[in-house]
């Protein structure tokens, strides 16, 4: 199909549009903004017969979501940042219900001080939230996986929130080329949305009682297990979707890495600007690849282990801060590597925060330098990069 | 172990509002007010008035108490409503050689052919004494009375202080209640095997986390209905026939909403939901309905 060009937003609005979504709740936030209006526009011209309710804060918006995907409409929502932060405790509602609302969050640092530029601040404060969590690093991927959003979220087993991660401004106001899918492969890749339970006057269910201690557990134990083995439906999803676009997705995504001494990982949109590090410098001969982790949650711990087996090296890039802790996805790497007997050395840095650019020529500064702390011994702390002394 | 080492565990059963709570802390401060050590703590849950509660204590003379968890095996379980014994395992756990104190209007043998096993058996008309010295059946305090008397756990005079800080005017007549109890509580050796009330218990059974539908949906609408919500009550509603002017008023107040119209026209509680609140009978404005206490 023709490439078209088209903002990052409004991409996934024409997904949004092809995934014939029956609610739409939102909240306007910089840099998501333009996702909803784009919607808005489709449901009041009539482009998309969907529900679209104006509410008036992020907490009300996943409040709404929650009662349309229980009634057993199909339902979006897209936030970012402070707006992702209002809506946190309604996250582990939807995820405990296990409603299959689909979710795009723009991902920006978080006050203070005040920043609507990108990093990954948001993304990390909602990872215990029970939600798969999948990163897109550019306006195509945000597209397909979009799609396969939905597909995967309400699966019969599956039946779980599923929020995936685009890059703000640097994906959402970026505009780049997309391959759209028609209408006809959609609706058939993606099947009219049942829930198995749905809140209906007719055959009225009970929906969010409370849970004593003779049951809590239990129904925490029910929600790990379908996180986790919603996996091999992420899987069976991606492989069927590369199989009608001809594009493949994975758990974790290699670039370069076969022969790789030293992997970089990454995650979201700046692993592209990395891989034109990685390109140079494989061509000077340097034993160099770059790996992404594109599932978040489920956390790939297979995959990943697969991916660095070979590696004596590993470059971890945080974009976010666990304050006072180990940054969020070394310290997931580092507890997935442990039980190994043989795993490469992990040096671990932090950058990009608050919209702070890193050039490609700053990913090679990063490598280096990770090579050169690994050489040291210097592994037991993790460094800010980039930060002024 | 020496007997001055031991941590002496109580449970108390009672019902949401007759005070098991104050009783179980004011028998806490009094310990500690010995300079015993002692823990007491309620078992937090989403009862209401008239709810089967539970309440713990620990108590040791020299050793700081550490569990912070359910008294499942006590050494003293005390019941602060004789219908408890009907509706829950009130004996589940007590040790041999414990004591077993209950409030009843039966005598030590009639409750022995129901509840019997190898415990010392005190019992106490609580309801009646506290009726007498407070005017309202709450038996907290009066049962304090009871326990210190069949187990020496602590120095009557103890409680003095915590119930005057506790009830500041109201004290004396709880003191009076606990002193009244404490004189009037009688006590035996009860020997043999276990016998528990004729009610067999239903033993609650659980689903695996592999059973619970996604998201703990429940599909079975209004099974709120079978919760039987009649076994809370410590009093139920009589209607006198004669006064009733069938208007309707405690149909309109009853919070539970278990009243309704019968046949002839008379409004009725149904006592299978009913938790004897006696809302009913402080609205009925003929005083038609009068409340009774459960047998």
């Amino acid at each position: 199909m023709k490439r078209t060009g088209m903002e990052g937003s409004f991409a996934i609005a024409e997904a949004i549009k092809l995934a014939r979504v029956e609610a739409v709740a939102a909240y306007p936030i910089t840099p998501q903004t333009h996702i909803v209006e784009r919607l808005a526009e489709f449901v009041a011209n009539g482009e998309l017969d969907a529900e679209y309710i104006p509410v008036e804060s992020e907490h009300s918006a996943m409040s709404a979501c929650l009662g349309t995907s229980a009634v057993g409409a199909r339902t979006f929502t897209a936030t970012a940042s402070q707006g992702l932060e209002l809506m946190h405790e309604v996250l582990y509602v939807a995820s405990g219900l296990r409603l299959p609302i689909v979710m795009t969050v723009a991902n920006r640092a978080l006050s203070a001080p005040l920043s609507i530029w990108t990093d990954h601040s948001d993304a990390m404060a909602t990872r215990d939230c029970g939600w798969i969590q999948i990163f897109a690093e550019n306006a195509q991927q945000a597209f397909d996986l979009t799609l396969c959003a939905f597909r995967i979220a309400e699966d019969p087993i599956v039946l779980l929130p599923t929020m995936f991660h685009i890059d703000g401004f640097y994906v959402s106001h970026t505009i780049e080329s997309v391959e759209f899918l028609e209408q006809e492969v959609v609706d058939k890749f993606l099947p009219e949305y049942r829930h198995p339970y749905p809140l209906d006057p007719d055959k009225p269910v009970t929906i969010g009682a409370f849970g004593p201690p003779f049951i809590y557990t239990e129904a925490k134990k029910a929600h790990e297990a379908a996180l986790r083995s919603s996996k091999k439906v992420i899987l069976r999803v991606w492989q069927e979707f590369s199989k009608l676009s001809g594009r493949h997705y994975s758990p974790v995504e290699s670039y370069k890495a076969e022969d790789a001494d030293v992997l970089l990982l990454c995650m979201g949109s700046f692993s592209e600007t990395a891989m034109m590090a990685i390109d140079k410098m494989q061509a000077e001969g340097q034993k160099v690849g770059l790996i992404r982790l594109r599932l978040w949650r489920p956390f790939p711990t297979e995959e990943l282990r697969q991916a660095v087996s070979k590696a004596q090296v590993l470059i971890i890039l945080d974009r976010a801060l666990s304050l006072g802790g180990t940054p969020p996805v070394c310290s997931e790497i580092q507890a997935a590597l442990y039980p190994l007997k043989t795993r490469p050395k992990i040096v671990s840095f932090v950058g990009s925060l608050g919209g702070r650019e890193i050039s490609a020529q700053g990913f090679e500064e990063v490598i280096r330098h990770g090579v050169d702390k690994a050489k040291q011994g210097e592994l037991d702390e993790f460094e800010i990069i980039g930060v002024r002394e | 172990m020496t007997e001055k080492d031991k941590t002496i565990e109580i449970r108390w059963h009672g019902r949401g509002g007759q005070g098991a709570v104050t009783s179980a802390e004011l028998l806490a401060l009094a310990a500690i007010e010995e300079g015993k050590f002692a823990q007491a703590f309620p078992s937090f849950g989403p009862e209401r008035r008239g709810a089967p509660v539970l309440v713990f204590n620990r108590v040791s003379d020299v050793n700081p108490i550490r569990a912070r968890v359910s008294v499942t095996n006590p050494d003293i379980v005390v019941i602060l409503d004789p219908g408890l014994i009907y509706i829950t395992d009130v004996t589940s756990g007590l040790k041999e050689g414990g004591v077993l104190i209950i409030n009843t209007t039966k005598t030590l043998v009639d409750i022995t052919s129901e509840l019997n096993g190898p415990w010392k058996l005190a019992v106490v008309n609580a309801t009646s004494i506290a009726r007498e010295m407070l005017g309202v059946p709450i038996v907290n305090t009066t049962m304090l009375g009871a326990l210190v008397k069949a187990t020496g756990i602590i120095e009557l005079e103890s409680l003095t202080e915590p119930l005057k800080e506790r009830f500041g005017a109201r004290a004396k007549g709880n003191i009076d209640a606990c002193r009244k109890a404490y004189e009037e509580t009688e006590i035996a050796e009860l020997s043999g095997i276990v016998e528990k009330p004729r009610k067999t218990f239903e033993t609650e059974t659980f689903p695996s986390w592999q059973e619970l539908l996604p998201g703990c949906v429940v599909t079975e609408a209004g099974n709120a209905k079978q919760y039987r919500t009649g076994d809370w009550k410590s009093e139920r509603p009589v209607l006198d026939h004669q006064k009733c002017i069938k208007c309707g008023i405690c149909y309109l107040f009853c919070p539970e909403g278990c009243i309704g119209q019968n046949e002839d026209g008379y409004f009725e509680a149904n006592l299978y939901y009913c938790k004897g609140c006696g809302i009913c009978a402080r609205e009925c404005w003929t005083e038609a309905i009068k409340m009774v206490e459960e047998e």
